[in-house]
């Protein structure tokens, strides 16, 4: 075994360049930089959920953490901004930050909402900057477009990088050559590493591993004998091999979609709650639909105010991806979930075994027609949809969910953008830029 | 002979939409001709006139003449113009609006201090982030944790904001001024 001493783990800085590209506390800071009464505030969104989703750095200063109740955040700091979430702004933002990214490299995988990683690899004379040089631009023209901060690191692959850009935060830029390696994770718990969870952490300190530096310089042979190939290639990546390839593919196909609402107040009427899991099933099978799938199985779940849940699995006779079928299998599902005795709080759809929704084979008994009426029908309602908005059509079980907001009372505040119309914009279709908020004078 | 025959503009349009020649049904369609002897004189002229042409089985080809007509403007076609090459160069208003999609925002106006400027209360103003300022640019600026929009004015080392309307006097910033993003288009839907 080497010793923990100051040999470096690797002697080349670069045999291949990748960068971390990580938003500061992304969706404060979206609310932050387009209103300027926000700014040098404690902000926090998640107000529809009741929990932190996000809070700026104003905030985290005063001890708060994500997913706290609001209750207590109000405690900690009472002069905290809450807002809802506007994941619209959020998701536009989003696009932005990958399509700059991708002007000085091809290969950008968005690892998040919020963060993604690039491989500049070989850029240095097309872009006439070195990769520290690029890093750095990339940094500087991200700041200026959103008018909030990025955190960058620079490393040789995708592990090390991870690193770099937390090593510094908010805004930094940090740069882990090969050869430095060993200075950054010798003080590294080896729990910080990327893609190494609490149960190998367990494992590893077993075995008198504690710092990221103590797991690097194990011998290859214990490592391949000790631990499955995912800690391999994170050993390997710890010593400053390029093993991860970055996933440039844009998100095609789903293993599962899911989709779950919580309503408040809570309510125990059954017909209410059932027409919530039908919003969920359409907006489930809407999803399948654009992306050419059907759905073999479902399990639908209801979860009562006491945070109690009851779920159960339907299997359907053939692939589908068409709403009323769902809804058709899942009502005597229902029925036997609901007790009228409880209060329910949020209902869920999981569409899963999802294949290529294709017409498999014809049959004798005219089916085969049927589902190619239906695909048509509905082709006609995705289409009414894209032209007017995703709830102008919907399956009258789900109408009392559609009635009222989803929340009433002070969860129910919707982002402002969503009451902030130009004149042509209805609250179903807005204009695809993101909004500067408060009062311009 | 320079004039354009009636409806031919509408089989060019169908044909620049579907990339195919329509069918004679498809003509008495967009021409909203209701007999098929009608449709079938129309298409004899353009034949004649050497617009289209028919295959073996009868079914229509474009002509020696038949890109030879611009679709925009005036059906008098003067030179013949390829029209095609021609809207190659033009722009979509979303593109002649927005310079850097990336760094764009809008925000609504509020207030009067920009009307002589054309600016009213209500319109749609397009913005862009990360652009350095100048002398003279409609500017969003963080006065005193508001947003407000102004004139950008700088002589030799002085900086100062500048309504476009005589109630407001000019804004001397003390500390430094935070310019969040220029105006780049002021849009009003009516």
């Amino acid at each position: 075994m080497r010793g923990r001493g100051p040999t470096p783990l690797t002697i080349r800085s670069f045999p291949s360049a990748v960068i971390h590209i990580d938003a500061d506390a992304f969706f404060a800071s979206c609310e932050q930089s387009r209103n300027s009464e926000l700014q040098g505030r404690p902000v926090i969104t998640g107000k529809e959920r009741n929990i932190v989703a996000s809070m700026s750095y104003e905030a985290k200063a005063r001890g708060v953490v994500r997913a706290m109740r609001l209750s207590e955040v109000r405690r900690l700091c009472p002069d905290a901004v809450f807002l809802p979430s506007d994941y619209e702004t959020y998701g536009l933002l989003s696009k932005r930050l990958f399509s700059i990214v991708r002007r000085y490299t091809p290969d950008v995988e968005e690892y998040g909402i919020d963060e993604c990683f690039a491989d500049i690899t070989g850029m240095q004379r097309p872009l006439r900057m070195n990769y520290r040089r690029i890093a750095a631009a990339i940094k500087q023209e991200l700041d200026d477009a959103f008018g909030f901060t990025f955190s960058v690191g620079l490393a040789p692959n995708k592990t090390i990088a991870k690193i770099a850009s937390k090593w510094k935060k908010p805004s930094g830029l940090t740069v882990i050559p090969g050869r430095d390696i060993h200075e950054f994770i010798r003080d590294m718990p080896v729990e910080k590493v990327w893609g190494i969870g609490p149960q190998t952490t367990a494992y590893l300190n077993k075995q008198g591993i504690r710092m990221a530096l103590d797991f690097a310089r194990r011998d290859e042979a214990w490592v391949k004998s000790h631990l499955s190939q995912p800690f391999y290639e994170t050993w390997r990546e710890l010593n400053g091999e390029a093993v991860m390839a970055l996933v440039t593919e844009e998100k095609e196909t789903y293993a599962s979609i899911q989709k779950v609402k919580t309503f408040t107040p809570p309510s125990s009427d059954p017909e209410f709650v059932f027409a919530q899991l039908c919003k969920n099933v359409e907006n489930a099978t809407m999803k399948a639909r654009r992306y050419k799938l059907a759905a073999g199985r479902a399990v639908c779940f209801l979860k009562t105010q006491d945070f109690h849940g009851t779920g159960a699995e339907v299997r359907f006779s053939r692939s589908t991806a068409f709403p009323h079928e769902v809804i058709k299998a899942l009502e005597p599902v229902f029925e036997r979930l609901f007790k009228p005795s409880q209060l329910y709080r949020s209902t869920g759809v999981v569409l899963f075994k999802l294949s290529d929704d294709v017409i498999i084979q014809p049959d004798l008994f005219g089916v085969t027609a049927r589902i190619e009426r239906l695909a048509r029908v509905y082709e006609a309602v995705d289409g009414v949809r894209v032209k007017y908005g995703k709830h102008t059509l919907f399956l009258g079980s789900s109408y009392p969910a559609h009635k009222f907001g989803q929340h009433l009372g002070e969860r129910g505040d919707v982002p402002d953008r969503k009451e902030e119309l130009f004149n042509g914009e209805t609250a179903r279709k807005r204009l695809a830029i993101p909004m500067f908020m408060g009062d311009v004078k | 002979m320079n004039k354009t025959p009636r409806h031919f503009d509408k089989i060019l349009s169908f044909y620049r939409a579907n990339r195919r020649m329509p069918s004679h049904a498809e003509i008495a369609q967009a021409a909203g001709l209701r007999s098929k002897g009608s449709t079938y004189k129309l298409v004899n002229r353009l034949v004649e006139l050497g617009f289209v042409e028919r295959d073996g089985r009868g079914k229509l080809l474009p002509g020696r003449r038949f890109h030879s007509v611009p679709l925009i403007g005036t059906v008098e076609a003067g030179w013949p113009s390829p029209a095609e090459e021609e809207l190659i160069d033009t722009v979509s208003l979303e593109e002649f609006l927005i310079r850097r999609p990336d760094k764009t925002y809008m925000l609504k106006v509020q207030g009067d201090s920009m009307v002589d400027a054309g600016i009213m209360p209500g319109d749609m103003v397009l913005v862009e982030r990360g652009v350095k300022e100048k002398d003279g640019d409609i500017i969003i600026a963080e006065v005193d944790n508001e947003w407000t929009m102004k004139y950008y004015r700088k002589r030799g080392g002085k900086v100062w904001l500048e309504a476009a309307n005589r109630k407001y006097k000019p804004i001397y910033p003390e500390n430094e001024l935070r310019i969040a993003a220029i105006v780049r288009a002021v849009i009003r839907k009516y």
